[in-house]
């Protein structure tokens, strides 16, 4: 087991009411789970317990079975290899872009990873030309559309090579195409090994691509 | 389709750094812009009118600040902690914690110098106390004050619509500005796993990203103002 939360309650604060109390989930290695449930039921807030983000109130998440809190956390080493190994695409990408250039964005992960040069320029050109934003690369993230954002986001999550790719709402505004392109893109994914866990509502994808599904609320 | 590093499981080891201390730092500020939500004071049967309130405000300010004389600064501090205990434990404690923060700062501030020359040392407790009764009148001034009356008393000054809109709107949604910074911030913290020699530059980017969105949100609130027959006359909320 990859992923796992035991009898997990959390609240955001004192004397508020818990987002969910008591949940239980098992994500296998190399599965895709799909994650549903209605506005508000907490998908945002269990994807950010998985990334580390936030702590359990109650219960606890173990990650490739090491319990994940703040003071597992705290240890820099530990962090950084966890966050590497876990990549997290938002909701909303405009919070996730940050640098001057589409290309500085996708290769910021890479650059820190002690790779050479030569393995991070080709891992920024791999990732522009799969998500076909070779043409972008010099532009600034900021200016682009919202769907340009959301792959240009996505490919700097990719170049990182993470083992679990936590993706919420990555179909959200895509036209048919793109997200017929993006199912296949993440089923190679996992045919490679991956785990995914998505947050979608699209009963089509699940199908298509989920190998559970886990429905909060 | 997908190319071959992709398909590999990596055993990643990350690589030593240091100074995490920017993002830390810009982190704690984000979160304090995000919990700056504008809380409405609450005004008592007998309360003053806001505006008698508000120039009462500014002249405490004005004395105990241009004051020299250690007795007028007693007189006002024992007034304004005699007003301060009137009110409620928990605008009390609002009230004390910002008074700590305040405290803190100007005492980390003046130690250097106390410590280099003693003789400084009651020059700064003035200064440190003139601190403390400055923010204590102020958190009263805001604890007890609604917040569509100040502007009302804005208004009665003849302060400009658009002027009470930008201080309105800056108070009421600095909270968004903050949430963005902290998100941007995470979005920084979670891609940043190894060693990054271009820290300032990551920080540079999360300051611009702000700013340039803070900009873009007071444009499309304007706009979304303008549609529902805004006319720049702004009477406050």
């Amino acid at each position: 087991m990859i992923i796992e939360l035991k009898n997990v309650s959390f609240k955001y604060e004192k004397g508020a009411e818990p987002v969910f109390t008591d949940l239980d989930l098992k994500v296998e290695e190399g599965t895709c789970l799909a994650v549903t449930g209605d506005n508000g039921s907490g998908k945002t807030t269990l994807f950010r317990i998985i990334n580390g983000l936030s702590f359990p109130d109650k219960g606890e998440y173990l990650y490739k079975g090491t319990v994940i809190n703040e003071a597992y956390l705290k240890d820099n080493a530990c962090s950084k290899r966890f966050h590497k190994e876990i990549g997290y695409l938002f909701q909303n990408p405009d919070t996730m872009l940050f640098n001057s250039s589409v290309y500085d964005e996708v290769a910021f992960g890479p650059r820190q990873m002690g790779l050479r040069d030569e393995e991070v320029e080709e891992r920024v050109r791999d990732c522009l030309k799969l998500f076909e934003i070779e043409d972008l690369a010099d532009k600034v993230p900021y200016h682009l559309s919202g769907g340009q954002k959301k792959w240009v986001a996505l490919a700097s999550v990719i170049a990182l090579n993470p083992e679990v790719l936590v993706l919420d709402e990555p179909f959200a505004g895509l036209d048919s195409k793109k997200e017929a392109w993006l199912v296949d893109f993440l089923r190679e994914l996992k045919a490679a090994g991956k785990t995914l866990i998505i947050a979608t509502h699209k009963e089509e994808i699940i199908k298509d691509l989920a190998d559970g599904t886990f429905m909060l609320g | 389709m997908i190319p071959e590093w992709m398909k590999k499981t990596e055993d990643y080891v990350p690589p030593a750094d240091g100074g995490a201390f920017y993002y830390r730092t810009l982190k704690s500020l984000g979160g304090i812009m995000s919990r700056l939500r504008l809380e409405s004071g609450r005004e008592g049967r007998f309360s003053l009118p806001a505006g008698v309130r508000l120039l009462l405000m500014i002249a405490l300010i004005i004395l105990v600040s241009v004051t020299q004389n250690n007795l007028v600064i007693m007189a006002v501090g024992a007034a304004v902690l005699v007003r301060l205990a009137m009110m409620s434990a928990e605008d009390i404690s609002a009230v004390v914690k910002a008074v700590l923060v305040a405290v803190i700062m100007a005492v980390v501030i003046f130690a250097p110098a106390v410590i280099m020359d003693p003789a400084r040392l009651w020059n700064s407790l003035r200064v440190v106390a003139k601190i403390l009764i400055s923010v204590t009148l102020v958190g009263i001034f805001n604890r007890t004050t609604q917040w569509n009356h100040l502007t009302a008393v804005l208004r009665k000054a003849h302060i400009p619509g658009t002027v009470i809109f930008i201080i309105d709107i800056t108070f009421r949604y600095i909270v968004l500005l903050g949430n963005l910074m902290q998100d941007l911030l995470t979005a920084v913290s979670l891609r940043s796993i190894g060693r990054n020699d271009k820290k300032y530059n990551s920080v540079g980017g999360v300051m611009g990203v702000t700013f340039l969105r803070g900009t873009e949100m007071n444009k499309e609130m304007y706009e979304a103002m303008q549609c529902r027959g805004f006319t720049d006359d702004y009477e406050g909320l």
